[in-house]
């Protein structure tokens, strides 16, 4: 008993009581804070991390972001440089500049998405920054090889899945914590 | 039924009972929705628990091995993943630890950055473990409003870092990105609507009849026991001793920062119940100050900035964010080794780091604060009932995939 | 005209037995419940609750497909288990948890298919003998959890069955009866149940959680402990009617505190006649009283964590005994005086 007191217990009538009214306060009060999936979907911040692609022309084709990716979710493809300076799939290049001088060879990162974590150290390696970021996160495919584009497919950023959902942002409230309002 | 029948484990074969031994095996876990990741194995007379083995490793990850082969920079993504809930501090105990060896200092604005994310990072750690401890008590409440008041904050970690939990926000040098436009208001009314949220968390949790007794003399360590048992953290504190890194050892900007370290006295679950809502009001109290006092200047140290080449420092100047320098990807520190500790949301991290002037770390050796609150298990529980095991298990916020790194 | 009078009398037995509270209401009511236990849960929680399976109505429908999800689900037969009891005892469980009903009047009238005047003791008698079937439930799965779920039951059964009793026979003191229609006719003269004896009704109200594992007494199904407590080997169908059996009781047990503390089907007449007020308004009463007293108990869910066993046990023992005599001798002093 005298410990109940140094410790300032509540004691069964009153801990009993405020617990019941404070569950029935929530349970009258609006105060639901999920967001509500596929039908709202979050937009955004610019800065967020979600799926990236590479600008195909500002690549120097160096490899740092092959060598810094921690789960090794990068692979360099060889290309080659075509005039107008994209590049090419080095058999279609060698074909098209047969005879005249030498494709300059150079490579090109892919991101297998089953490794990557988004940890964005290959961004930030980049001497030339040359990938480009979306906020597009929340997207699954339905086979493993699906997780491993090509070249090209990788350049294509993915659509985002819930374009159609009504866009939120969140917000801090005093009530809910979090407020999920329209998108501006 | 015959309740002495040998369960299915081997390694207990040593340890069949006597003849006439009255206690029964009972194998709580691994596949348990009381267990965690772990296996405890325990024998009962009774109700009365009479011996508890914590039977870990079943979500060892070899994060040392992976990190030993690896260059330096890539075991920042790998010690986050082992500690989920608390990633910053392990973010930062690792770089502390790679900036010894590095020789390199931080400027003032990265402290003060790294330790917002940390008390942020802080008060998602304790939200976590009062969640865990409130669905093993039975309260499913307390269970999703604290998971669901976690996310406030993790939008604002998210706010700063583009990422919600794998932040990966702090690097040799300094951190990641600038603190965004708007986020201190954002952080202000956070911080607000988390203390009024306590009287609520009051009286559904803490000073519910239920859980008063459910965890008041539940678990007793005290004082001299908890030191001897060696746990850290949270509920080394909650046994009254007065222990904390951030005090002891003050890393990022922890000694420019007024804070209180809360302890507690007896050292019950109840008390370690409590002091984690007691040290949430004190990072709130941190981030505050911190948003206050945050200085002007660089969020990255002149040494790593100086070799940037240009493209990145005009992206840094345009977007605040640090690109990484090619350094980052052929480091090769001298052999030296150095240690760091850091006061994470469970308790102290210990780093370890050798290097011998190689691209990967000759040896990474870290202890997690789960590891060490592992002592709990086999000495605290018995004499207790079955039903206190959820009550000492839950007040102890242990973290199986941190403990088995 | 005699016929005529057989026709209605058998529409009632037939309505008595099916409809009202019988099987079908007892089924609809223990599906809504569920689905709005975890409505309710999930709004003190701050979350929606059940939503995507019918979203027009609010998931209102989730229930009915988990329904359909257990029957369809692979019954697994543990080696060890006692089979027979293993099989039977759900079975048992659920009909005994549907047998008060039999003797649970919901009106005037509907009390024909058992003529006696002793319902109340017959319910409360039948109330009772779930349990046991419950710790058979346990015993035969031959698996320790669910044998020290089934102990737990056992333990707590007994430390609460008595003041269930005694608060009922307080109630019997007042009302000097043993039949619920001639009691709820006092509460029509006099006072309801519940303010003539508060502390009975608390009494019963804490039975009535214990007893259907409400939190915080959700003891024998702890699932930090005992994973699923005396189901945790069932799987399928058996699960669903071992989940479903608690549910029966609350609304039995809900039954019989509208009837004995709210005033059954007040403010319709005991003396009220017709098929409209005298058949379906009385038991549409009852059933809406006991739906709200339904709600209030799973309510708690949202509130409580649970209790230890023995500290249940105790306050069985220690605590809601002691309110029971005292709310049998307030019932006396109440005659004696009045
Ligand atoms: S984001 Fe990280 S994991 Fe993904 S490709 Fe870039 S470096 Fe690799
Ligand atoms: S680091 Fe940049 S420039 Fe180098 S290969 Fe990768 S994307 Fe191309």
């Amino acid at each position: 008993m005298k410990d109940k007191e140094k410790r300032k217990l509540r004691g069964d009538v009153e801990g009993n009581a405020r617990a019941l009214a404070t569950g029935f306060k929530y349970l009258v009060e609006p105060n639901r804070m999920t967001l509500d999936y596929p039908v709202e979907s979050m937009k955004l911040a610019p800065n967020y991390r979600g799926f990236f692609t590479v600008d195909d022309k500002k690549c120097i084709g160096c490899s740092m972001c092959e060598m810094v990716c921690p789960p090794e979710a990068i692979t360099m493809i060889p290309r080659v440089v075509s005039p107008t300076g994209e590049t090419l799939p080095v058999q279609e290049g060698a074909s098209q500049e047969a005879g005249a001088k030498p494709a300059k060879k150079t490579k090109r990162p892919v991101v297998n998405w089953g490794r990557c974590i988004y940890c964005y150290f290959c961004f930030d390696i980049c001497p030339v920054d040359a990938f480009v970021r979306s906020n597009v996160h929340d997207l699954a495919y339905y086979n493993d090889a699906d997780y491993r584009p090509s070249y090209e497919g990788y350049l294509k950023l993915p659509e985002d899945p819930v374009k159609k959902s009504k866009k939120v942002v969140p917000r801090p409230d005093m009530k809910r914590g979090i407020k999920y309002e329209p998108a501006p | 039924m015959n309740l002495n029948e040998k369960v299915y484990d081997i390694s207990e074969a040593g340890s069949i009972e006597p003849e006439g031994d009255r206690t029964i095996a009972l194998q709580i876990g691994p596949s348990h929705p009381g267990s965690g990741h772990m296996r405890i194995k325990t024998r009962m007379d009774g109700d009365i628990i009479t011996k508890v083995d914590a039977d870990i490793g079943f979500v060892h990850r070899t994060s040392e091995w992976l990190s030993e082969r690896r260059q330096f920079i890539k075991a920042i993504p790998i010690v986050e993943r082992i500690m989920l809930p608390d990633t910053v501090h392990a973010n930062l105990a690792y770089v502390l630890a790679l900036e010894k060896i590095l020789n390199i200092e931080p400027p003032p604005r990265a402290q003060y950055l790294r330790s917002l994310a940390a008390e942020i990072n802080r008060i998602t750690s304790h939200l976590y473990g009062i969640g865990i401890f409130g669905i093993f008590l039975g309260s499913s409440t307390v269970y999703m409003w604290a998971f669901g008041d976690r996310e406030p904050f993790i939008d604002l970690m998210e706010m700063l870092t583009g990422a919600r939990i794998t932040n990966s926000y702090i690097v040799p040098g300094g951190v990641r990105w600038e603190m965004p436009k708007g986020f201190k208001e954002k952080a202000e009314s956070t911080l607000q609507y988390m203390e009024n949220r306590f009287n609520d968390y009051n009286d559904i949790w803490a000073k519910n009849p239920v859980v008063e007794a459910r965890t008041v003399n539940v678990g007793v360590v005290d004082r001299n026991r908890a030191i001897s048992l060696g746990v850290v953290g949270p509920n080394l504190r909650a046994s009254g001793v007065d222990y904390d890194t951030r005090k002891a050892s003050p890393y990022a900007a922890y000694k420019d920062i007024d804070f209180e370290v809360p302890k507690m006295n007896h050292g019950d679950s109840y008390d370690r119940l409590l002091i984690r809502i007691e040290e949430i009001k004190q990072s709130i109290r941190i981030i505050r100050q911190i948003l206050k006092d945050m200085p002007e200047g660089k969020i990255i140290a002149d040494s790593i900035y100086s070799q940037l080449n240009p493209v990145m420092k005009k992206v840094f100047e345009q977007e605040q964010r640090v690109m990484f320098p090619a350094f980052f990807n052929q480091m090769r520190p001298a052999a030296a080794e150095s240690i760091a500790r850091v006061e994470a949301g469970r308790g102290e991290i210990f780093f370890y780091l050798k290097t011998n002037g190689d691209k990967y770390p000759y040896r990474f050796r870290w202890v997690t604060p789960s590891f060490r609150n592992l002592a709990y298990f086999s000495d605290v529980a018995v004499g207790y009932r079955l039903a206190d095991l959820p009550a000492i298990y839950g007040s102890i916020d242990y973290f199986p995939p941190e403990a088995d790194r | 005209m005699g016929i005529l009078l057989l026709i209605i009398w058998l529409i009632q037995d037939l309505l008595y037995l099916i409809v009202f509270p019988g099987l079908v209401v007892a089924m609809v009511l223990v599906i809504l419940l569920i689905y709005l236990e975890r409505k309710i849960a999930a709004k003190v929680q701050m979350r929606y609750g059940p939503l995507y399976v019918s979203r027009k109505v609010g998931g209102a429908l989730q229930s009915v497909s988990d329904l359909l999800r257990f029957s369809f689900q692979e019954f697994i037969l543990p080696i060890g288990s006692d089979s027979i009891a293993f099989l039977m005892a759900p079975g048992f469980m659920f009909a005994f948890a549907m047998m008060p009903l039999i003797f649970i009047p919901v009106g005037p009238y509907y009390s024909y298919l058992f003529p006696s005047t002793l319902t109340i003791l017959f319910s409360v008698a039948l109330i009772t003998i779930t349990p046991i079937y419950a710790i058979i439930v346990g015993w035969a799965s031959d698996n320790k959890f669910s044998f020290i779920g089934s102990l737990r039951e056992a333990f707590l059964v007994i430390s609460y069955e008595i003041p269930l009793l005694l608060s009922v026979i307080a109630m019997v003191i007042v009302y000097r009866t043993l039949n619920y229609i001639p009691a709820v006719a006092f509460q029509e003269t006099h006072l309801p149940g519940i303010i003539l004896n508060p502390i009975a009704a608390l009494v019963f109200i804490i039975v009535a959680i214990r007893s259907t594992g409400r939190f915080p007494f959700d003891i024998t199904e702890a699932d930090s402990e005992l994973i699923m407590g005396l189901y945790t080997e069932y799987s399928a169908l058996f699960f669903g009617i071992g989940m479903a059996t608690p549910y029966i009781e609350l609304y039995a047990l809900s039954l019989i505190f509208s009837l004995l503390f709210l005033g059954g089907w007040w403010p319709v007449s005991i003396h009220a006649t017709g098929l409209l007020a005298g058949l379906f308004l009385p038991g549409i009463i009852v059933i809406i009283k006991a739906f709200i007293v339904m709600m209030v108990l799973v309510f708690l869910r949202a509130v409580y964590p649970r209790y230890r066993v023995d500290q249940a046990v105790r306050s069985g023992w220690e605590r809601i005994i002691y309110l029971g005599i005292i709310a049998v001798i307030i019932s006396i002093l109440e005659v004696i005086i009045i």
